[in-house]
């Protein structure tokens, strides 16, 4: 009797970890969008084989934040103050930074659009440098924003903010690919800079998901609670969706790529990767929710 | 002070005053009626709670127990509700209330996440007789009647004087002298919150996590049904 009248509740569902996904997917965009202008003939002029993707990537960008912009202020209880964050600026809280980070990031993709519609190539290396660190710190923020809770074990660690980036990148990597893919602009040039992103990143996401793993199987309490609440519930979103087809295939994937190049095994490979990206954040933010729900 | 504090904790600073409370759980016989008396006071919609009595049972016929275990806000002197807020709708007090203010809360339930006490809640838009919603609420240690030389509606209505309040600076109040005579407890003070509730003699299964799973079919069941119900789609029962 009454041991269960109370709950304690996840506060943040589903729309967080589609914001989370689709921020950082548009920040890597831009990143991959604006290479061309920021590093030009650096690292022997690679990152020129993105130049076909500038306009598409910018606009792409554009979009998803159009999406994910609106998603987060409506998942507010009360979306009509979604400025507030920034009006009463409160410096300690990841998410005062987010807001004031999000608008501007938004400002640099139109920037940078109207500079290229505009035709001036000037504006194009300064708003895609500001953009790039803007768009660094759109994942970075919400891992920091899951970082930052002293009482949830699983999210305070310092390697969060680190794993949203590469997540980022694997996502990110999967929308140019499929993109140039679909336009039949994934020439020779454009494989060797993706691929080469993508391995880091994965193998990166590898390194981190074992990392996560060690803390899990050697944690306290509230750990060992989140390891049996990752296999029991999250089982296959886990173990399947994200190490074994977003991790370990997309590896296979990206070294049979390596010796034969292959633009489709290689989008493959990274909307693999991407899928494992949604479902590995997905995984940490509702599990290291439910490790305190019988407290 | 810890950063992102709106005022230094009070505790121990002469001159100034540091509210508390001790629960002596020797003395709770499980009545809830400090639950209807809060529920009273803010007129608390259904489905939330500002204080709750947990309740659990132990054991197997004829050798059980069962178990009592008030909650609210442990109004920490190291509030990361506070810390993370990105608007400053909650704040600390000078006198150690963590407060809330409604008109700037915009229910992004950060603070709820950063709450290891599951101490806060949201209010459900369109009340009848309150005009507050849809923002986040919590226990305020009831600073209004406080500010009134009363004490808190749970510890006006406590049948077994279970709950103490008192100002912890003062050294002749009660809840000091108990601070002072009994050995305490704090929920999770590994976290480093500074929680300002002190628990006399809590039993183990009310205070260590992993421990304190649903046991009972009707426990079990219900957490599953929880567990499906929360899984990422209908967070709040939909009452955002």
């Amino acid at each position: 009797m009454f041991e269960y009248s109370e709950f304690n509740i996840a506060p943040w569902g589903w729309e967080i970890t589609v914001y989370f996904f689709l921020i950082g997917t548009a920040a890597m965009t831009f990143v991959y969008a604006a290479a061309p202008a920021v590093f030009g003939n650096v690292f022997g002029g690679v990152a020129r084989s993105m130049e076909p993707f500038q306009k598409i990537g910018m606009l792409a960008a554009l979009v998803l934040l159009m999406i994910s912009g609106p998603l987060l202020i409506i998942d507010l209880g009360v979306p009509e103050r979604f400025l507030y964050p920034i009006l009463y600026f409160h410096w300690t809280s990841p998410l005062s930074w987010g807001a004031l980070f999000l608008p501007l990031f938004g400002l640099c993709i139109v920037g940078f659009l109207a500079a290229l519609w505009t035709n001036r190539p000037g504006l194009l290396k300064p708003i895609g440098i500001l953009g790039m660190l803007l768009s660094l710190s759109m994942p970075l923020y919400t891992g920091l924003d899951l970082m930052v809770h002293q009482t949830r074990e699983l999210w305070n660690n310092p390697t969060i903010p680190v794993l949203f980036v590469i997540l980022s990148v694997n996502s990110g990597t999967a929308l140019v690919s499929l993109v140039q893919l679909v336009r039949g602009q994934f020439d020779a040039r454009t494989h060797e800079f993706l691929h080469w992103f993508l391995f880091v990143a994965l193998g990166t996401t590898l390194a981190l998901f074992l990392g996560e793993l060690v803390t899990l199987m050697y944690g306290s309490e509230e750990l060992q609670q989140a390891w049996t609440i990752i296999n029991s519930q999250f089982a296959v979103q886990f173990w399947l969706l994200t190490f074994l087809l977003g991790i370990l295939l997309p590896m296979l994937l990206m070294i049979l790529t390596h010796f034969r190049p292959n633009p489709v095994l290689f989008t493959l490979a990274a909307v693999l990767a991407a899928v494992g990206a949604y479902f590995f954040r997905t995984v940490l933010i509702v599990v290291g929710q439910l490790t305190q729900i019988y407290f | 002070m810890p950063v992102g504090l709106q005022a230094p904790p009070s505790l121990g600073v002469p001159g100034k005053k540091r509210w508390a409370m001790v629960i002596d759980l020797r003395r709770c016989i499980g009545c809830m009626a400090c639950v209807c008396a809060d529920k009273a006071e803010y007129d608390v919609p259904l489905g939330v709670w500002r204080t709750i009595v947990k309740v659990k049972d132990t054991g197997s016929y004829p050798n059980t127990k069962r178990h009592f275990m008030p909650r609210l806000c442990n109004h920490c002197d190291n509030p990361p509700c506070v810390r993370n807020c990105p608007t400053e709708a909650t704040y600390k007090h000078e006198e150690g209330f963590v407060l809330q203010r409604y008109e700037r809360c915009i229910a992004c339930r950060t603070c709820i996440a950063a709450c290891p006490y599951n101490a806060r809640h949201v209010l459900p838009k369109n009340r009848d007789r309150v005009q507050v919603g849809g923002v986040v609420d919590k226990c305020t240690f009831c600073h209004h009647r406080v500010a009134a030389d009363m004490v808190p509606a749970c510890v006006q209505t406590c049948l077994g004087r279970s709950r103490i309040f008192g100002d912890l600076n003062d050294p002749n109040s009660e809840v000091a002298r108990l601070v002072a005579r009994h050995s305490m407890v704090t929920l999770k003070p590994e976290k480093g919150t500074a929680p300002q509730v002190y628990y006399i003699q809590p039993d183990r299964i009310n205070t260590q996590q992993v421990h304190s799973q649903p046991v009972s079919y009707a426990a079990r069941a219900d957490a599953a049904a929880f567990y499906r119900h929360n899984r990422g789609s209908q967070f709040f029962s939909g009452v955002l």
